[in-house]
Protein backbone atom coordinates (compact mmCIF):
# COMPACT_ATOMS: atom_id res chain seq x y z
CA UNK A 1 0.00 0.00 0.00
CA UNK A 2 2.85 2.18 1.14
CA UNK A 3 4.86 2.02 -2.54
CA UNK A 4 1.57 3.83 -4.30
CA UNK A 5 1.03 6.75 -2.05
CA UNK A 6 3.79 9.53 -0.99
CA UNK A 7 6.15 8.60 1.47
CA UNK A 8 6.31 12.31 4.39
CA UNK A 9 8.53 10.68 7.06
CA UNK A 10 11.15 7.71 7.68
CA UNK A 11 12.79 7.27 10.32
CA UNK A 12 16.75 5.58 10.22
CA UNK A 13 17.81 4.40 13.09
CA UNK A 14 15.97 6.49 15.67
CA UNK A 15 16.95 6.37 19.08
CA UNK A 16 16.07 8.13 22.29
CA UNK A 17 18.54 8.24 25.15
CA UNK A 18 17.57 9.66 29.12
CA UNK A 19 21.10 10.08 30.41
CA UNK A 20 22.94 6.84 29.74
CA UNK A 21 19.50 5.09 29.30
CA UNK A 22 18.68 3.87 25.96
CA UNK A 23 14.78 4.30 26.21
CA UNK A 24 14.35 3.32 22.61
CA UNK A 25 16.71 1.24 20.61
CA UNK A 26 17.10 1.86 16.71
CA UNK A 27 13.86 2.20 15.02
CA UNK A 28 12.60 2.45 11.38
CA UNK A 29 9.45 3.47 9.94
CA UNK A 30 7.86 4.55 6.89
CA UNK A 31 4.87 7.02 7.04
CA UNK A 32 2.76 7.93 3.97
CA UNK A 33 0.62 10.57 2.84
CA UNK A 34 -3.16 9.43 3.63
CA UNK A 35 -2.44 6.89 5.86
CA UNK A 36 -2.93 6.35 9.63
CA UNK A 37 -0.36 4.59 11.91
CA UNK A 38 -1.05 2.66 15.09
CA UNK A 39 1.89 2.61 17.12
CA UNK A 40 0.97 0.07 20.00
CA UNK A 41 2.70 -1.56 22.72
CA UNK A 42 2.43 -2.43 26.71
CA UNK A 43 2.81 0.88 29.08
CA UNK A 44 7.00 1.96 29.02
CA UNK A 45 7.61 0.44 25.49
CA UNK A 46 8.81 3.27 24.28
CA UNK A 47 6.06 3.93 21.66
CA UNK A 48 5.51 8.04 22.89
CA UNK A 49 8.75 8.40 22.91
CA UNK A 50 8.74 7.49 19.99
CA UNK A 51 6.23 9.36 18.41
CA UNK A 52 7.50 12.62 20.15
CA UNK A 53 10.53 12.19 18.09
CA UNK A 54 8.70 12.84 15.09
CA UNK A 55 7.89 16.90 15.95
CA UNK A 56 10.94 16.80 17.49
CA UNK A 57 9.04 17.62 20.99
CA UNK A 58 11.97 15.17 23.25
CA UNK A 59 13.91 18.25 22.76
CA UNK A 60 11.65 20.07 25.40
CA UNK A 61 12.80 17.13 27.98
CA UNK A 62 16.25 18.12 29.65
CA UNK A 63 19.15 15.09 29.54
CA UNK A 64 16.72 13.72 26.52
CA UNK A 65 18.89 13.21 23.60
CA UNK A 66 17.88 11.72 20.01
CA UNK A 67 19.84 9.60 17.64
CA UNK A 68 19.62 8.54 14.09
CA UNK A 69 18.13 10.07 11.10
CA UNK A 70 14.60 11.80 10.68
CA UNK A 71 13.93 12.75 6.69
CA UNK A 72 10.74 14.46 6.93
CA UNK A 73 9.97 15.19 2.93
CA UNK A 74 13.77 13.64 2.23
CA UNK A 75 15.49 16.15 4.21
CA UNK A 76 16.99 15.10 8.10
CA UNK A 77 15.40 16.88 10.82
CA UNK A 78 17.60 15.88 12.95
CA UNK A 79 20.13 18.18 13.54
CA UNK A 80 20.72 21.29 16.08
CA UNK A 81 20.38 23.99 13.15
CA UNK A 82 16.10 22.55 11.92
CA UNK A 83 14.21 25.41 12.95
CA UNK A 84 12.22 23.76 15.05
CA UNK A 85 9.23 26.43 15.20
CA UNK A 86 8.67 26.06 11.48
CA UNK A 87 8.73 22.22 11.21
CA UNK A 88 5.79 22.42 14.21
CA UNK A 89 4.43 24.13 11.92
CA UNK A 90 3.40 21.27 9.47
CA UNK A 91 4.05 18.85 11.87
CA UNK A 92 1.20 19.10 14.18
CA UNK A 93 0.74 17.39 17.81
CA UNK A 94 -2.31 15.96 19.83
CA UNK A 95 -1.90 15.08 23.42
CA UNK A 96 -3.32 12.18 26.07
CA UNK A 97 -5.80 15.10 28.06
CA UNK A 98 -7.28 17.86 26.11
CA UNK A 99 -5.49 20.64 26.47
CA UNK A 100 -7.58 24.25 24.86
CA UNK A 101 -5.88 27.24 25.84
CA UNK A 102 -7.63 29.48 28.50
CA UNK A 103 -9.47 31.60 25.52
CA UNK A 104 -12.35 31.04 23.67
CA UNK A 105 -13.22 28.77 21.13
CA UNK A 106 -12.28 30.97 18.44
CA UNK A 107 -9.20 31.91 19.80
CA UNK A 108 -8.31 28.99 20.60
CA UNK A 109 -8.06 28.06 16.60
CA UNK A 110 -7.09 31.55 15.60
CA UNK A 111 -4.03 31.50 18.12
CA UNK A 112 -1.16 30.04 16.57
CA UNK A 113 -2.12 31.26 12.89
CA UNK A 114 -2.28 34.67 14.00
CA UNK A 115 1.16 34.41 15.98
CA UNK A 116 2.49 32.41 12.93
CA UNK A 117 1.26 35.84 11.12
CA UNK A 118 -1.04 34.11 8.53
CA UNK A 119 -3.98 36.00 9.34
CA UNK A 120 -4.67 39.00 6.79
CA UNK A 121 -8.28 39.72 7.31
CA UNK A 122 -11.43 39.15 9.39
CA UNK A 123 -12.78 37.13 6.80
CA UNK A 124 -9.76 34.64 6.08
CA UNK A 125 -10.20 34.33 10.09
CA UNK A 126 -13.80 33.60 10.15
CA UNK A 127 -13.22 31.03 6.89
CA UNK A 128 -10.56 29.52 9.06
CA UNK A 129 -12.28 28.83 11.98
CA UNK A 130 -15.30 27.70 10.08
CA UNK A 131 -12.98 25.03 7.84
CA UNK A 132 -11.31 23.72 10.60
CA UNK A 133 -14.28 22.99 12.86
CA UNK A 134 -15.84 21.42 10.26
CA UNK A 135 -13.07 19.25 9.39
CA UNK A 136 -12.71 18.28 13.31
CA UNK A 137 -16.67 17.57 13.42
CA UNK A 138 -17.41 20.16 15.68
CA UNK A 139 -18.48 22.91 13.78
CA UNK A 140 -22.40 22.09 14.66
CA UNK A 141 -22.10 21.68 17.87
CA UNK A 142 -20.29 25.19 18.60
CA UNK A 143 -21.05 27.56 15.80
CA UNK A 144 -23.19 29.51 17.78
CA UNK A 145 -21.04 30.03 21.08
CA UNK A 146 -17.98 30.49 19.12
CA UNK A 147 -16.83 33.61 21.37
CA UNK A 148 -17.91 31.10 24.68
CA UNK A 149 -14.73 29.33 26.63
CA UNK A 150 -13.19 26.46 25.31
CA UNK A 151 -13.63 25.02 29.03
CA UNK A 152 -17.60 24.82 28.33
CA UNK A 153 -16.55 22.05 25.87
CA UNK A 154 -17.11 18.28 27.22
CA UNK A 155 -13.59 16.56 27.41
CA UNK A 156 -14.50 14.96 23.68
CA UNK A 157 -15.20 18.56 22.22
CA UNK A 158 -12.58 19.60 23.62
CA UNK A 159 -10.58 16.93 22.20
CA UNK A 160 -11.90 17.70 19.02
CA UNK A 161 -11.42 21.50 19.45
CA UNK A 162 -6.81 20.61 19.84
CA UNK A 163 -7.79 18.34 16.46
CA UNK A 164 -9.53 21.82 14.74
CA UNK A 165 -6.99 24.05 16.41
CA UNK A 166 -3.71 21.66 14.68
CA UNK A 167 -5.98 21.38 11.19
CA UNK A 168 -5.40 25.23 11.64
CA UNK A 169 -1.81 25.37 10.89
CA UNK A 170 -2.56 23.49 7.69
CA UNK A 171 -0.24 20.49 8.75
CA UNK A 172 0.73 17.66 6.59
CA UNK A 173 1.23 15.31 9.48
CA UNK A 174 -0.99 15.32 12.41
CA UNK A 175 0.54 12.75 15.51
CA UNK A 176 -1.57 11.70 18.30
CA UNK A 177 -0.71 10.71 21.34
CA UNK A 178 -3.61 8.33 23.20
CA UNK A 179 -6.03 11.18 22.12
CA UNK A 180 -8.94 8.82 23.70
CA UNK A 181 -7.24 7.59 26.71
CA UNK A 182 -9.56 10.44 28.44
CA UNK A 183 -12.67 10.00 26.81
CA UNK A 184 -16.04 8.04 27.26
CA UNK A 185 -16.84 5.63 24.52
CA UNK A 186 -19.31 7.78 22.59
CA UNK A 187 -16.53 10.81 22.37
CA UNK A 188 -14.10 8.40 21.13
CA UNK A 189 -15.91 7.65 18.57
CA UNK A 190 -16.25 10.84 17.15
CA UNK A 191 -12.71 11.34 17.38
CA UNK A 192 -11.93 8.41 15.18
CA UNK A 193 -14.31 9.21 12.74
CA UNK A 194 -12.42 12.40 12.93
CA UNK A 195 -9.42 10.77 12.71
CA UNK A 196 -10.27 8.69 9.56
CA UNK A 197 -11.67 11.47 7.75
CA UNK A 198 -8.15 13.80 8.00
CA UNK A 199 -6.44 10.94 6.67
CA UNK A 200 -8.89 10.89 3.79
CA UNK A 201 -7.88 14.90 3.03
CA UNK A 202 -4.50 13.10 2.76
CA UNK A 203 -2.80 14.36 5.54
CA UNK A 204 -0.72 11.61 7.13
CA UNK A 205 -1.17 10.64 10.60
CA UNK A 206 0.21 8.57 13.47
CA UNK A 207 -1.61 7.42 16.44
CA UNK A 208 -0.18 6.08 19.73
CA UNK A 209 -2.54 3.75 21.53
CA UNK A 210 -3.08 1.07 24.01
CA UNK A 211 -6.59 0.21 22.77
CA UNK A 212 -6.02 -2.57 20.68
CA UNK A 213 -9.75 -2.21 19.10
CA UNK A 214 -8.88 1.12 18.32
CA UNK A 215 -5.85 0.52 16.62
CA UNK A 216 -7.82 -1.91 14.21
CA UNK A 217 -10.78 0.79 13.70
CA UNK A 218 -8.52 3.27 13.17
CA UNK A 219 -5.22 2.58 11.47
CA UNK A 220 -4.25 1.34 7.73
CA UNK A 221 -0.76 0.32 9.24
CA UNK A 222 0.12 -0.29 12.70
CA UNK A 223 3.79 -1.16 14.72
CA UNK A 224 4.06 -2.60 17.95
CA UNK A 225 6.79 -1.86 20.41
CA UNK A 226 8.06 -3.64 23.31
CA UNK A 227 10.60 -2.37 25.85
CA UNK A 228 12.56 -0.22 24.07
CA UNK A 229 12.35 -1.92 20.32
CA UNK A 230 9.55 -1.67 17.26
CA UNK A 231 9.32 -5.09 17.26
CA UNK A 232 7.02 -5.66 14.59
CA UNK A 233 5.14 -3.40 11.67
CA UNK A 234 3.45 -3.95 8.64
CA UNK A 235 -0.84 -3.54 7.34
CA UNK A 236 -2.80 -3.71 10.56
CA UNK A 237 -5.08 -6.35 9.08
CA UNK A 238 -2.32 -8.27 9.07
CA UNK A 239 -0.80 -7.21 12.31
CA UNK A 240 -4.34 -8.61 13.96
CA UNK A 241 -4.99 -11.51 11.94
CA UNK A 242 -1.58 -13.03 11.51
CA UNK A 243 0.98 -11.77 14.10
CA UNK A 244 4.72 -13.20 13.73
CA UNK A 245 6.38 -11.97 16.69
CA UNK A 246 5.92 -14.35 19.78
CA UNK A 247 5.76 -11.23 21.94
CA UNK A 248 3.14 -9.61 19.98
CA UNK A 249 1.09 -12.84 19.91
CA UNK A 250 1.52 -12.81 23.78
CA UNK A 251 -0.07 -9.01 23.67
CA UNK A 252 -2.63 -9.47 21.60
CA UNK A 253 -4.25 -12.83 23.25
CA UNK A 254 -4.03 -10.08 26.66
CA UNK A 255 -0.75 -11.97 28.13
CA UNK A 256 0.62 -9.03 29.53
CA UNK A 257 -0.60 -5.62 28.90
CA UNK B 1 -13.04 -14.53 65.28
CA UNK B 2 -15.47 -11.47 64.66
CA UNK B 3 -15.48 -10.43 68.09
CA UNK B 4 -11.72 -9.80 67.35
CA UNK B 5 -13.03 -7.95 64.27
CA UNK B 6 -15.36 -6.20 66.87
CA UNK B 7 -12.99 -4.99 69.31
CA UNK B 8 -10.34 -3.62 66.35
CA UNK B 9 -13.32 -1.70 65.20
CA UNK B 10 -14.40 -0.38 68.12
CA UNK B 11 -10.73 0.88 69.27
CA UNK B 12 -9.66 2.46 65.68
CA UNK B 13 -13.59 4.18 66.19
CA UNK B 14 -12.23 5.19 69.19
CA UNK B 15 -8.51 7.18 67.72
CA UNK B 16 -10.01 8.36 65.40
CA UNK B 17 -12.41 10.52 67.66
CA UNK B 18 -9.45 11.29 69.53
CA UNK B 19 -7.44 12.34 66.85
CA UNK B 20 -10.09 14.11 65.46
CA UNK B 21 -10.99 15.70 69.15
CA UNK B 22 -7.16 17.49 69.18
CA UNK B 23 -6.71 18.74 65.91
CA UNK B 24 -10.44 20.42 66.43
CA UNK B 25 -9.03 21.51 69.63
CA UNK B 26 -6.17 22.89 67.65
CA UNK B 27 -7.32 24.77 65.03
CA UNK B 28 -10.01 25.97 67.21
CA UNK B 29 -7.19 27.71 69.43
CA UNK B 30 -5.54 29.09 66.61
CA UNK B 31 -9.09 30.50 65.70
CA UNK B 32 -9.57 32.17 69.25
CA UNK B 33 -5.90 33.61 69.17
CA UNK B 34 -6.24 34.97 65.89
CA UNK B 35 -9.88 36.35 67.07
CA UNK B 36 -8.40 37.92 70.58
CA UNK B 37 -5.97 39.65 68.87
CA UNK B 38 -7.90 41.63 66.36
CA UNK B 39 -10.60 42.09 68.79
CA UNK B 40 -7.86 43.47 71.38
CA UNK B 41 -6.68 45.81 68.99
CA UNK B 42 -9.78 47.25 67.49
CA UNK B 43 -11.07 47.70 71.30
CA UNK B 44 -7.78 49.37 72.05
CA UNK B 45 -7.96 51.33 68.79
CA UNK B 46 -11.20 51.65 67.07
CA UNK B 47 -12.51 54.40 68.70
CA UNK B 48 -9.52 56.85 68.29
CA UNK B 49 -9.62 55.70 64.70
CA UNK B 50 -13.56 56.60 64.16
CA UNK B 51 -12.41 59.90 65.94
CA UNK B 52 -13.33 62.88 63.43
CA UNK B 53 -10.30 64.10 61.76
CA UNK B 54 -7.87 60.96 62.95
CA UNK B 55 -7.14 59.65 59.50
CA UNK B 56 -7.51 63.27 57.81
CA UNK B 57 -5.65 65.59 60.03
CA UNK B 58 -1.96 66.00 59.81
CA UNK B 59 0.14 64.43 62.55
CA UNK B 60 1.80 67.90 63.55
CA UNK B 61 -1.76 69.20 64.51
CA UNK B 62 -1.28 70.78 67.93
CA UNK B 63 -4.92 70.13 68.61
CA UNK B 64 -5.89 66.99 67.23
CA UNK B 65 -2.91 65.33 65.69
CA UNK B 66 -3.92 62.58 63.33
CA UNK B 67 -2.04 60.14 60.52
CA UNK B 68 -3.26 61.47 57.45
CA UNK B 69 0.34 61.32 55.88
CA UNK B 70 1.50 58.83 57.52
CA UNK B 71 -1.65 57.19 55.94
CA UNK B 72 -0.45 58.56 52.40
CA UNK B 73 3.08 57.67 53.02
CA UNK B 74 2.24 53.97 53.42
CA UNK B 75 0.57 53.57 50.43
CA UNK B 76 2.82 55.71 48.73
CA UNK B 77 5.55 53.67 50.05
CA UNK B 78 3.58 50.58 48.65
CA UNK B 79 3.02 52.30 45.31
CA UNK B 80 7.04 52.11 44.92
CA UNK B 81 7.92 49.12 46.17
CA UNK B 82 5.42 47.16 44.10
CA UNK B 83 6.78 49.11 41.25
CA UNK B 84 10.39 48.23 41.71
CA UNK B 85 9.48 44.48 42.90
CA UNK B 86 7.02 42.88 40.55
CA UNK B 87 8.39 43.19 37.17
CA UNK B 88 11.77 42.33 38.47
CA UNK B 89 10.53 38.91 40.69
CA UNK B 90 8.08 38.41 37.53
CA UNK B 91 11.30 38.28 35.75
CA UNK B 92 13.53 36.22 38.03
CA UNK B 93 10.34 33.80 38.25
CA UNK B 94 10.16 33.16 34.57
CA UNK B 95 13.65 32.71 34.43
CA UNK B 96 13.97 30.02 36.70
CA UNK B 97 10.86 28.35 35.40
CA UNK B 98 11.06 28.49 31.85
CA UNK B 99 14.39 29.19 30.91
CA UNK B 100 17.58 28.34 33.60
CA UNK B 101 19.36 25.38 32.74
CA UNK B 102 19.43 22.32 35.44
CA UNK B 103 22.82 23.16 36.85
CA UNK B 104 24.47 24.14 39.89
CA UNK B 105 24.33 28.05 39.57
CA UNK B 106 20.97 27.54 39.14
CA UNK B 107 20.20 25.03 42.48
CA UNK B 108 22.56 28.17 44.34
CA UNK B 109 19.82 30.94 42.90
CA UNK B 110 16.75 29.03 44.51
CA UNK B 111 18.89 28.48 47.62
CA UNK B 112 19.78 32.17 47.58
CA UNK B 113 16.21 33.13 47.10
CA UNK B 114 14.91 30.73 49.92
CA UNK B 115 17.81 32.41 52.16
CA UNK B 116 16.86 35.54 51.81
CA UNK B 117 12.98 34.84 52.18
CA UNK B 118 14.20 34.09 55.68
CA UNK B 119 16.60 37.31 56.34
CA UNK B 120 15.43 39.50 59.13
CA UNK B 121 14.18 43.16 58.16
CA UNK B 122 16.33 44.74 60.73
CA UNK B 123 19.54 43.34 58.93
CA UNK B 124 17.62 44.16 55.36
CA UNK B 125 16.81 48.02 56.73
CA UNK B 126 20.75 48.05 57.78
CA UNK B 127 22.03 46.77 54.89
CA UNK B 128 19.52 49.40 52.65
CA UNK B 129 20.78 51.98 55.34
CA UNK B 130 24.64 51.23 53.93
CA UNK B 131 23.93 50.35 50.57
CA UNK B 132 21.04 52.96 49.02
CA UNK B 133 21.50 55.77 51.38
CA UNK B 134 24.88 55.66 52.25
CA UNK B 135 26.94 54.16 48.90
CA UNK B 136 24.16 55.36 46.25
CA UNK B 137 23.46 58.57 48.22
CA UNK B 138 19.81 58.30 47.80
CA UNK B 139 19.66 59.49 51.51
CA UNK B 140 16.71 58.61 54.01
CA UNK B 141 14.26 58.83 51.65
CA UNK B 142 11.39 56.97 50.33
CA UNK B 143 13.63 55.49 47.29
CA UNK B 144 15.24 54.01 49.86
CA UNK B 145 12.93 52.74 51.82
CA UNK B 146 11.38 51.24 48.54
CA UNK B 147 14.74 49.71 48.07
CA UNK B 148 14.99 48.16 51.03
CA UNK B 149 11.96 46.90 50.92
CA UNK B 150 11.72 45.61 47.32
CA UNK B 151 14.80 43.78 48.74
CA UNK B 152 12.51 42.11 51.43
CA UNK B 153 9.46 41.71 49.47
CA UNK B 154 11.87 40.00 46.11
CA UNK B 155 12.25 36.62 47.95
CA UNK B 156 8.87 36.15 48.60
CA UNK B 157 7.42 37.30 45.14
CA UNK B 158 9.58 35.26 43.13
CA UNK B 159 8.85 31.87 45.24
CA UNK B 160 5.01 32.80 44.90
CA UNK B 161 5.38 33.44 40.75
CA UNK B 162 7.20 30.16 40.11
CA UNK B 163 4.85 28.51 42.10
CA UNK B 164 1.86 29.80 40.15
CA UNK B 165 3.96 29.10 36.83
CA UNK B 166 4.96 25.95 37.96
CA UNK B 167 1.28 24.95 38.69
CA UNK B 168 -0.04 25.81 35.03
CA UNK B 169 -0.84 21.92 33.63
CA UNK B 170 2.91 20.70 31.71
CA UNK B 171 0.02 19.64 28.84
CA UNK B 172 -0.58 23.80 28.32
CA UNK B 173 3.14 24.43 27.54
CA UNK B 174 3.79 21.70 25.08
CA UNK B 175 0.29 22.01 23.52
CA UNK B 176 1.31 25.66 22.82
CA UNK B 177 5.48 24.47 21.73
CA UNK B 178 4.05 21.42 19.59
CA UNK B 179 2.30 24.52 17.55
CA UNK B 180 5.10 26.06 16.44
CA UNK B 181 5.29 29.08 19.33
CA UNK B 182 8.87 30.01 20.92
CA UNK B 183 9.21 29.64 24.23
CA UNK B 184 9.10 33.05 25.01
CA UNK B 185 5.57 33.26 22.86
CA UNK B 186 4.27 30.32 25.29
CA UNK B 187 4.88 32.04 28.58
CA UNK B 188 4.12 35.74 27.58
CA UNK B 189 0.55 34.76 25.53
CA UNK B 190 -0.50 30.89 27.38
CA UNK B 191 1.41 30.62 31.11
CA UNK B 192 1.14 34.09 32.16
CA UNK B 193 -2.47 34.56 31.84
CA UNK B 194 -2.74 30.95 33.30
CA UNK B 195 -0.82 31.40 36.05
CA UNK B 196 -2.37 35.36 36.36
CA UNK B 197 -4.95 34.69 39.31
CA UNK B 198 -2.59 32.89 41.31
CA UNK B 199 -0.01 35.87 40.42
CA UNK B 200 -2.17 38.49 41.43
CA UNK B 201 -3.51 36.44 44.85
CA UNK B 202 0.34 36.72 45.31
CA UNK B 203 1.29 40.22 44.55
CA UNK B 204 -1.81 41.32 46.88
CA UNK B 205 -0.83 39.19 50.03
CA UNK B 206 2.75 40.27 49.33
CA UNK B 207 1.52 44.26 49.54
CA UNK B 208 -0.18 43.22 52.75
CA UNK B 209 3.14 42.13 54.08
CA UNK B 210 5.33 45.30 52.93
CA UNK B 211 2.42 47.83 54.07
CA UNK B 212 2.79 46.66 57.57
CA UNK B 213 6.84 46.32 57.72
CA UNK B 214 8.90 48.84 60.24
CA UNK B 215 12.12 47.28 60.88
CA UNK B 216 13.39 47.83 57.70
CA UNK B 217 12.23 51.27 57.25
CA UNK B 218 13.69 52.67 60.05
CA UNK B 219 17.03 53.15 58.67
CA UNK B 220 16.29 54.31 55.42
CA UNK B 221 13.55 55.94 54.89
CA UNK B 222 13.21 57.25 58.53
CA UNK B 223 10.85 57.74 61.53
CA UNK B 224 10.14 61.72 61.52
CA UNK B 225 6.92 62.53 60.42
CA UNK B 226 7.56 64.14 57.15
CA UNK B 227 5.83 67.57 56.65
CA UNK B 228 3.63 67.53 53.26
CA UNK B 229 1.65 69.82 51.28
CA UNK B 230 -0.02 68.33 49.16
CA UNK B 231 -0.73 71.94 47.27
CA UNK B 232 2.89 72.54 46.40
CA UNK B 233 4.20 71.85 42.99
CA UNK B 234 7.57 72.02 43.47
CA UNK B 235 8.65 67.95 43.19
CA UNK B 236 12.27 68.95 44.07
CA UNK B 237 10.76 69.88 47.54
CA UNK B 238 10.95 67.79 50.50
CA UNK B 239 7.47 68.90 51.30
CA UNK B 240 5.63 67.96 47.66
CA UNK B 241 4.26 64.85 48.77
CA UNK B 242 5.11 62.71 45.27
CA UNK B 243 9.13 63.62 45.63
CA UNK B 244 10.69 59.83 46.36
CA UNK B 245 13.66 61.60 47.19
CA UNK B 246 12.03 63.31 50.71
CA UNK B 247 12.33 60.96 53.93
CA UNK B 248 8.77 59.30 55.08
CA UNK B 249 7.11 57.48 57.70
CA UNK B 250 5.01 54.88 57.21
CA UNK B 251 1.92 53.57 59.61
CA UNK B 252 4.00 50.54 60.80
CA UNK B 253 7.27 53.05 61.43
CA UNK B 254 4.74 55.85 63.16
CA UNK B 255 3.40 53.11 66.10
CA UNK B 256 6.80 52.42 66.86
CA UNK B 257 8.06 55.77 66.82
CA UNK B 258 5.23 56.50 68.83
CA UNK B 259 6.02 53.75 71.62
CA UNK B 260 9.51 55.09 72.13
CA UNK B 261 8.56 57.93 73.58
CA UNK B 262 4.93 56.93 75.43
CA UNK B 263 2.64 59.49 76.82
CA UNK B 264 -0.78 58.99 77.67
CA UNK B 265 -1.87 60.98 74.31
CA UNK B 266 0.78 59.02 72.14
CA UNK B 267 -0.37 55.66 73.29
CA UNK B 268 -4.16 56.52 71.73
CA UNK B 269 -2.76 57.50 68.84
CA UNK B 270 -0.41 54.72 68.39
CA UNK B 271 -3.49 52.26 68.80
CA UNK B 272 -5.90 53.94 66.80
CA UNK B 273 -2.62 53.80 63.94
CA UNK B 274 -2.74 50.16 64.89
CA UNK B 275 -6.36 49.46 64.21
CA UNK B 276 -5.93 51.46 61.03
CA UNK B 277 -3.36 48.65 59.88
CA UNK B 278 -4.54 46.17 60.91
CA UNK B 279 -8.06 47.10 58.44
CA UNK B 280 -5.82 48.06 55.91
CA UNK B 281 -4.04 44.29 55.97
CA UNK B 282 -7.10 42.26 56.08
CA UNK B 283 -8.58 44.10 53.43
CA UNK B 284 -5.55 43.56 51.44
CA UNK B 285 -6.08 39.80 52.01
CA UNK B 286 -10.01 40.19 51.23
CA UNK B 287 -9.22 41.52 48.14
CA UNK B 288 -6.31 39.01 46.84
CA UNK B 289 -9.14 36.20 47.04
CA UNK B 290 -11.45 38.36 45.78
CA UNK B 291 -8.99 39.38 42.47
CA UNK B 292 -7.63 35.67 42.00
CA UNK B 293 -11.70 34.42 42.03
CA UNK B 294 -12.63 37.19 39.72
CA UNK B 295 -9.83 36.45 37.32
CA UNK B 296 -9.88 32.70 37.63
CA UNK B 297 -13.63 32.74 37.09
CA UNK B 298 -13.02 35.12 33.94
CA UNK B 299 -10.35 32.49 32.07
CA UNK B 300 -12.16 29.08 32.97
CA UNK B 301 -16.02 29.86 31.62
CA UNK B 302 -16.12 33.49 31.41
Amino acid sequence: MTNTRDIILTTEDVTVTYGTHEALHPTNLTFAAGEVTALIGPSGCGKSTFLRCLNLMNREIPHCAVGGHINYHGHDINTPKENLYELRKSIGMVFQQPTPFRKSIRENILFAPKRHGRIRSKEQADELVETSLKQAALWDEVKDKLDRSAYALSGGQQQRLCIARTLAMKPDVILYDEPCSALDPLSTMSVEETIRDIASTGICEAIVTHNMEQATRVSDRTAFFYVGDMVETGPTKQIFSNPKDQKLVDYLTGRFG
Amino acid sequence: MTRDLDAHAAKIGKQDKIATGILTLIVGLVLALLAAIVVYILFQGLGKMLTPGFLTNSPLDDENPGISFELFDSFYMLLWTLLFSVPISLGAAIFLVEYAPENWVTAAAKTAIETLSSLPSIVVGMFGSLFFVVVCNFHVSILSGALALTMFNIPILVRTIQQALEDVPRSQRDASLAMGLTRWETTTKILLPAAMPAIVTGVVISAGRVFGEAAALIFTSGSAPARLNFASTNFGSPTNPWNIFRPAETMAVHIWKLRMEPSQGNDVIAWGCAAMLMICILLFNVLARVLGKALAKKMTAE
